[in-house]
């Protein structure tokens, strides 16, 4: 086993892929291609478990790291590492991994081998972006990431899907080639694509905003931040179920993931100048997000366009550059990823039996499917936030955090505009909820069968998760304050010196910390 | 130079000349074999080409390449790897050439028995084109290397457009040589000598600000823009590569814009003192090479058409190349740091040109496996509808060269690329790099097209169904490659950027 757990990231990273390949090769029937993918999806899994057991929880730098040169006499290299926050979005990955594949089962009828193959090579395209510690490596995979999603929604999505699929894929490439040139310039000026030398750059202001503005336009759109949003209901309604699953649990969270990881490192005065501007955006995203999500007709578009309200949330936590709010990101980014990813599902179950999405088609559905109306409530609350699961903890310490911010101008104005974004969210989800599970039964709606014993064995993870989330969250912060302390080091140190230049900027991180603690249960 | 010392350079020079020596024989040996062979199968001509083609390549490998600064015949030819490299390269693209071409003929039942002697002797002309360092065998390469591509062009007798190409191609060559030709004179009016070593030393002791000089490279440059299709000398391209057979167009495409480029990459020695003048406009010709051909790309309807637009493109990222190793050693950078960006960026130029010669030749190779004839060729994009169900394997690899020629990872395009513009960046020209990269765009866009046509379509109507096996194998290896060198490009950069180095001038 020492050959596995010595290169466990690699193993992680590339067992899907290996699996991709195992099923072009033996998939012969769609039976067997569907199995062993599912064997692939759950050995990955096990792998991360893995690393969940081993990782240390106080140790904020980057564990099981690999090192080996690529290119350029090893100025380039295949340098992958994990921190806490890269851990939970790997096992976020891994974890709904095997469910997406799960729930293709039935879905996915045609051309079962290469779906299979390519639901493998997305993943790991994803957790190769998560691990990456070479600016190169990490933009070949977040590249690479568009080619199966690409063909993902392209080839198994609805009438629309390749408008759908080449929006997807020119909207990403838009932001990406201009953080390449981003890239190249760092890279002339460190001598390294090593991440750890790029935070070394001593870089002027005006060479910071420019180079934030490239980084942060890839990831504004990948996430999407309002006004770039605009691939994405798109995609997420013509992409079939398990895309959108994907899209919505993991690849939004790119986005913010490369905006903590390196945007706001790597150019701290940038961040801390146009940081603002972004909040502002993220805010009138909050609430655009959920206004046009109400009213939608399509189930599906109603939780893409949530999918925008609650993401600005996430962007919202990470600008306000405490510790807190970031945790709350990051917490909102896995929430989020469990409660949207189980909404798409469930709106794929209603679909694959009636083949509509639209709410005027349904109502009454709860005498119908009693069970099915029981977990779409379920994760309807998680959705909007009910405390005791998981959507709470992330926007609680979102809120908190920016509200103690003394970083991010009118922050308090901001949350309290955030707020209601919560409040709207409730309003949309909950009307949607009555509007199709409630009332009184229609004719074609009669009969439908409830939850099939496959779809609950991909619901019931994600449930469990959901709550075990909401309740104890304390493992998880545990390993992602450290991390999330040592990626903000940067910004700290940029106050620090402000502040004794008789520039303090009034608020200490005590408070937002005490937040932190609460949650975590230390007294 | 008397009699005695000529014979003994020849002497000595004799296994250096070995692999053109190789082509010619060959070709002449092909010729020869076709007139006192009768029947309608020639199968032997395509074996007797390639073993050639094999022979040359062994030639080559067998006789080490001489330090920098050899040369062959009084300093007609460069024995050094930079000819080595583009060598081989072309006797590659040549080989490849063949056997698409045959695959067609195969199909066809008839075989064109011009085509093989032709693309050998194109072939010695391209590899003297890359090799020649003294501006007669410039000239005399250039013909050799055109004359047998006007015909090649021509090739498919029963067309008009082929016809069409082959005479429009002749016709503008023709003016192309002659700017050559007057560049050239110009250059030995004021050197008094031939070779670029001579002309480069009177290029050094001339005075500033004359008119002749400028004027000389630029009309050298106006030739070899033409043979690479630079904008705004890119005119007969759409026409001449949409109208010839694909696997002759595949063979322009990369093997004369390899040599093209070769050439430009040693006479660029002769520019430094004039680059000043040259700078400035060569820039704005690289722009507009990318935009251009990007933007007319995008309406195409037909793949070769798409292709050859996108050719033009290609050869404007090559110009970005082109440009960083003439940026270097103008601003205050030190010496040191100039040779090793102007390495960086020589190494990138010969390495894309190694990289698109590979997937533009697998996308063309996939044009030739598809078509049922010469007359009937795959080349109506929406004929390509529903390909992936049809022909799973030529499908993946056409994705794959498309995914490459967009310049998506992880695919050599993408490194190839990277290099052109990482060696940009290098060179201090942010802002180009910043349009390189919008131009990689927007050819994304017709790129993913193809590829959306042949997965996401269910096909209607006619729909290309040519099949061989040959062709098919060959490019499943070109697209192996090509994902292989997307991953570990690492050495063979360094071979390039080494190769470049070791450039005689």
């Amino acid at each position: 086993m020492a050959f596995i757990t010595d290169h466990i990231l690699t193993w992680t990273a590339f067992a899907p892929a290996l699996g991709a390949v195992l099923v072009l090769a033996a998939g012969r029937t769609p039976g067997a291609a569907r199995r062993i993918a599912l064997g692939a999806a759950l050995a990955d899994f096990v792998l991360s478990l893995h690393l969940l057991r081993h990782f240390e929880a106080a140790n904020g730098a980057d564990q099981f790291v690999e090192h080996a040169p690529w290119l350029a006499g090893g100025k380039i290299a295949y340098s992958l590492g994990l921190d806490g926050v890269s851990l939970w979005l790997v096992l976020l990955t891994t974890f709904l991994g095997p469910l997406v594949i799960l729930s293709a089962w039935r879905a996915i009828a045609e051309r079962v081998r290469e779906a299979m193959a390519f639901l493998l090579l997305l993943q790991t395209a994803m957790i190769g972006t998560f691990l990456a510690r070479d600016m190169l490596l990490f933009y070949v995979f977040w590249e690479a990431m568009l080619i199966p999603m690409y063909f993902l929604i392209g080839i198994w999505g609805g009438e629309r899907r390749v408008y759908a699929a080449v929006k997807f894929f020119l909207f990403t490439m838009v932001g990406s080639v201009f953080m390449l040139v981003a890239i190249l310039w760092c890279y002339q000026q460190a001598g390294s694509m090593a991440l750890a030398d790029f935070l070394q750059l001593e870089l002027s202001r005006g060479q910071q905003s420019w180079l934030f503005a490239a980084f942060a336009l890839a990831f504004a759109i990948k996430v999407p931040l309002f006004p770039f949003h605009t691939w994405l209901p798109d995609a997420h309604v013509e992409a079939p179920t398990a895309g959108s699953v994907i899209l919505a649990g993991i690849l939004l969270k790119m986005g913010t993931y490369g905006l903590l990881r390196f945007a706001i490192p790597l150019f701290p005065e940038a961040a801390l100048a146009l940081g603002p501007w972004l909040a502002w955006l993220a805010v009138i995203g909050i609430i655009y997000g959920a206004l046009v999500a109400m009213v939608q007709q399509d189930v599906k578009k109603l939780v893409a366009y949530s999918s925008v309200s609650h993401l600005g949330f996430v962007v919202l936590g990470l600008f306000s550059l405490t510790t807190t709010g970031a945790a709350g990101g990051v917490v909102q980014m896995l929430a989020h990823g469990l409660s949207t990813g189980a909404l798409f599902l469930l709106v794929g179950v209603i679909y694959e039996r009636r083949h509509t999405r639209q709410i005027a088609e349904f109502g009454g559905l709860a005498h119908a499917m009693p069970a099915y109306a029981a977990v779409f409530l379920f994760v309807t609350l998680a959705s909007i936030g009910l405390p005791g699961l998981c959507g709470f903890t992330g926007e609680f310490l979102i809120l908190f955090g920016t509200f103690g911010s003394g970083l991010l101008p009118h922050a308090r104005l901001l949350v309290a505009l955030a707020a209601t974004g919560v409040v709207l969210g409730a309003i949309y989800m909950l009307w949607m909820y009555q509007r199709v599970f409630l009332g009184k039964l229609g004719e074609r709606n009669r009969g439908l069968p409830d939850l099939s014993v496959r779809e609950w064995a991909v619901l019931l993870p994600i449930l469990v998760m959901i709550v075990a989330l909401g309740v104890h969250p304390a493992p998880l912060l545990e390993r992602l304050e450290p991390s999330l302390e040592r990626i903000l080091a940067p910004v700290a140190a940029i106050r620090q010196t402000e502040s004794s230049y008789g520039l303090a900027l009034g608020v200490s991180a005590a408070q937002p910390a005490a937040a932190t603690a609460a949650l975590k249960g230390d007294r | 130079m008397n009699g005695p010392s000529h014979a003994m350079t020849l002497g000595t020079d004799l296994p250096q000349l070995a692999p053109y020596l190789v082509l010619a024989v060959g070709g002449l040996a092909v010729m020869l074999l076709d007139a006192f062979t009768g029947g309608r199968r020639k199968d032997h001509l395509s074996l007797l080409t390639l073993l050639t083609l094999l022979g040359a390549a062994a030639a080559q490998g067998a006789v080490p390449a001489d330090p920098r600064g050899a040369t062959l015949m009084g300093g007609m030819l460069a024995a050094d790897r930079f000819s080595r490299f583009f060598n081989l390269l072309t006797v590659t693209i040549a080989m490849l050439t063949t056997v698409f071409a045959t695959s067609v003929y195969e199909r066809e039942g008839r075989h064109r028995a011009d085509f093989y002697p032709l693309v050998l002797f194109a072939s010695l002309g391209m590899m003297l084109l890359a090799a020649a360092t003294d501006l007669l065998s410039l000239f005399l390469a250039i013909e050799t290397m055109s004359l047998a591509v006007y015909v090649l062009v021509a090739g498919n007798r029963g067309s008009l457009r082929s016809s069409e190409a082959g005479f429009k191609y002749l016709i503008l060559g023709a003016f192309a040589s002659a700017f050559l030709l007057m560049g050239l004179a110009l250059l030995y009016g004021q050197a008094g000598a031939t070779d670029y070593a001579a002309v480069r030393r009177a290029v050094d002791a001339a005075p500033a600000g004359g008119v002749l000089l400028p004027l000389a490279c630029g009309l050298v440059l106006v030739a070899l823009g033409f043979k690479v299709a630079m904008v705004p000398f890119h005119m007969w391209t759409p026409d001449v590569y949409d109208g010839a057979p694909a696997y002759v167009t595949g063979f322009m495409a990369t093997g004369v814009k390899a040599a093209a480029f070769a050439a430009l990459l040693r006479v660029a020695w002769l520019l430094p003192p004039v680059a000043e003048v040259w700078f400035p406009l060569l820039t704005v010709l690289a722009v507009l090479t990318m935009t251009y051909g990007n933007l007319v790309a995008l309406s195409q309807s037909g793949l070769k058409r798409m292709l050859a637009y996108s050719s033009i493109a290609h050869a404007g990222y090559l110009l970005l190349g082109v440009l960083a190793v003439l940026n270097t050693g103008r601003d205050s950078a030190t010496a040191v740091q100039a040779a090793a960006v102007r390495d960086a960026a020589g190494g990138a130029i010969l390495f894309y040109l190694v990289v698109y010669a590979l997937m533009n030749l697998g996308a063309f190779g996939v044009v030739a496996c598809l078509s049922r004839s010469r007359d009937q060729e795959a080349d109506a994009i929406d004929g390509y509808a529903g390909l992936s169900r049809r022909r799973p394997f030529v499908a993946a690899t056409l994705a794959v060269f498309m995914f490459s020629l967009a310049g998506i990872p992880p695919t050599a395009g993408f490194v190839g690329k990277f290099y052109i513009f990482d060696a940009v960046v290098k060179a201090g020209l942010v802002p180009l790099a910043v349009w390189g990269v919008i131009n990689s765009l927007l050819s994304a866009y017709y790129y993913l097209r193809v590829i959306v046509v042949m997965y996401m379509k269910t096909a209607e109507g006619e729909v290309h169904d040519g099949h061989s096996w040959e062709a098919a194998f060959t490019c499943g290896v070109l697209a192996l490659l090509v994902l292989l060198l997307g991953v570990v490009p690492g050495s063979f950069y360094a071979l390039a950027a080494h190769t470049f180095r070791q450039m005689t001038y």
